[in-house]
């Protein structure tokens, strides 16, 4: 028990294990870098033909920069893994901050549905099984990857860092070899509105898309060394995607002729076939299989644990905050795999999986622009001192603001199975993701919230001593005042 | 504005509410941190030495190398120490900060969440 003394605090503590940089980089380049962003760069070159490729990821990654310097600002601001949630929450007020947060979560359980029918239509194209048989793939990742998150199973730091390391430089390698391969040839180095007048900005939007979800390094901030830990992580990261994902564009349009592409669920395997045969075809199936472990390790924990905070906070039904003895929100957990398993069934079932990548675009294009407009508010509102301060940062992120809100039209409104037309499925999915969030935010939420607050009134008296009952006590509603209750 | 009789009286019904909840010492016997508390309005610091799910004890200052850094108001621990009210409201308002792995941070809240559920 306690002293009869209290001590007074007199300086930061250091963990006693904390994250450094190469293992924040790899969360970061882990996180962004899953199996769908081999069918990403398909979606880039469906928009810049051949090289020019090249040129829309890079266009794309002096964004990412960009991107990189709004997110070290904020995560400065605010260190917390509740991250783009609580800058929301102080720009804009808790119920927008929650429905985007809500939106913006549905791109998890669609990368993880996308990389679990991927990898299941790559492994059953490897050992010429049945196209059906890609069902019963899909089914045994996730019932693994269910089984191993209700176990607590957790892959270290090193393993994390290990796997990803490992995903990139294979990745790389064999592009490098594919782009020494004698008998391809390089066409359209510069042709970057080749496709139509507007076909360079909505390749950018989808180059973008590579980089995607390389910001959720900064729900890690809370056990980083320094803050300037998040902020190289967040640097360093995108350079990696960059290289790897140019040399695997540049070799694509290399070796394999676009129409292969265009079709196909797996053009890593198609690379790896026509660099180095069954040797390659193999080499990028087990590189494939790799990135699940970072998908479905972070994919998961991400997600399950912002429903567990979600249902404790009083914005989601309880139940989604039980814990098994493993202290595992289960039914978090299972109701992710479920939703996963539907959604990669029904993109199986359909065909439509590069709808898939325009709505993870749009999404991330939508995420880039609220945080730039976070940023812009929150400019005026904080005036401490952060690790971590954007020079030009107004301009820069009204910028922003206005470009990614452009590349967030540009990908809900295309159709990279035929470049020359636009489509307005993508973008009519994340309205019915908004509307269907919205609609629970400003209905359910505040039935939940006031059941809560009813119920901690009547369901025990407070039990500090001293203090009056119902003081500090019950559901804190959400508002949108955007200031903390109490300020 | 709590003083340390007030965060230590909370700490130690905190301490039995715990060590006597079967459910809890089953859940985190695979669980052992140091812990490390700093109430920023007024700068008092304790410590909790968690072993296998047992609180073996909440001394004051900080004692050994922590796995978990917990800062808010003083009051704010009070009433989390008594279960008077729900942490993660807190933390999501940005009113509670921690330094620790999500994984710890989720442990620690699981504490709450299974001792006091109707919170």
């Amino acid at each position: 028990m306690g002293s009869a003394e209290p001590a007074r605090h007199g300086g930061a503590s250091v963990l006693r294990r904390s994250v450094g940089t190469a293992t924040a980089t790899a969360t970061s380049a882990g996180l962004a870098f899953a199996a769908i962003d081999y069918l990403g760069v398909v979606s880039v070159l469906a928009y810049a033909p051949g090289a020019t490729a090249a040129v829309a990821i890079f266009v794309g990654g002096l964004l990412v920069l960009l991107v990189a310097g709004i997110f070290s600002e904020l995560n400065g601001l605010y260190p917390t893994a509740a991250g783009i949630r609580l800058y929301l929450g102080r720009a804009v007020g808790s119920r927008t901050a929650l429905s985007v947060t809500f939106t913006y979560m549905t791109t998890v359980v669609l990368v993880i549905a996308a990389d679990a029918f991927l990898i299941g239509a790559a492994v059953r194209h490897v050992l010429h099984e049945p196209a059906a048989l890609a069902y019963v793939w899909i089914a045994v990742l996730l019932g693994v990857a269910l089984v191993a998150n209700l176990r607590g199973v957790r892959l270290a730091g090193w393993v994390q860092t290990v796997v990803t390391y490992s995903v990139l430089s294979g990745t790389a390698v064999l592009s490098v070899v594919a782009l020494f391969h004698v008998g391809g040839a390089f066409r359209h180095p510069f042709d970057l509105f080749g496709r139509g007048g507007f076909s360079g900005v909505q390749a950018v939007a989808f180059a973008l898309f590579l980089y995607a979800a390389f910001e959720w390094v900064t729900t890690t901030a809370e056990e980083a060394r320094t803050p300037k830990v998040i902020t190289r992580a967040l640097f360093i990261a995108p350079a990696l995607i960059w290289l790897v994902s140019t040399l695997f564009a540049l070799a694509l349009a290399h070796l394999v002729p676009f129409a292969r592409l265009h079709g196909s669920a797996y053009p890593q395997l198609l690379l790896g076939q026509a660099a180095l045969g069954t040797v390659g075809e193999l080499w990028m199936l087990a590189l494939t299989v790799l990135t699940a472990l970072n998908t479905f390790n972070g994919g998961f924990l991400v997600a399950s644990r912002f429903i567990y905070a979600a249902a404790r906070e009083g914005t989601l039904p309880r139940q989604f905050a039980r814990l098994n003895l493993k202290a595992v929100p289960w039914l978090a957990v299972t109701t992710l795999a479920v939703g996963s398993a539907i959604v990669a069934a029904v993109v199986f079932a359909t065909g439509q999986w590069l709808l898939l990548v325009s709505v993870g675009a749009a999404i991330e294009s939508g995420i880039y622009g609220i945080a730039s407009l976070c940023l812009l508010i929150l400019r005026r509102r904080e005036t401490r001192e952060r690790p971590f301060r954007l020079v030009a940062g107004r301009p820069l992120a009204a910028f922003g603001a206005a470009l990614f809100a452009v590349l967030f039209v540009a990908t809900g409104f295309s159709d990279p199975t035929d470049a020359r037309h636009f489509s307005v499925a993508p973008i009519g999915v994340i309205a019915v993701l908004g509307a269907l969030a919205t609609t629970y935010v400003l209905v359910f939420v505040p039935r939940l919230q006031a059941a809560a607050a009813a119920r901690a009134a009547t369901s025990r008296p407070r039990r500090r001593p001293g203090r009056p009952t119902g003081e500090g006590r019950g559901a804190a509603p959400a508002t949108d005042s955007g200031a903390p209750s109490g300020a | 504005m709590a003083e340390w009789d007030e965060l230590a009286e909370a700490l130690a019904d905190y301490t039995v509410s715990c060590n006597e909840n079967e459910r809890l010492r089953k859940m985190q016997r695979d669980w052992s941190r140091t812990l490390h508390f700093v109430c920023s309005d007024n700068d008092i610091t304790f410590s909790m030495e968690v072993d296998r799910g047992e609180i073996l004890s909440t001394p004051a200052g900080h004692v050994g190398i922590p796995d978990i850094v917990v800062t808010t108001h003083s009051e704010t621990f009070c009433d989390m120490f008594w279960g008077d009210l729900n942490p993660v409201q807190k933390y999501l308002r940005g009113e509670i900060t921690v330094k620790g792995s999500q994984e710890d941070v989720m442990r620690l809240d699981a504490i709450s969440s299974v001792i006091w559920p109707d919170v």
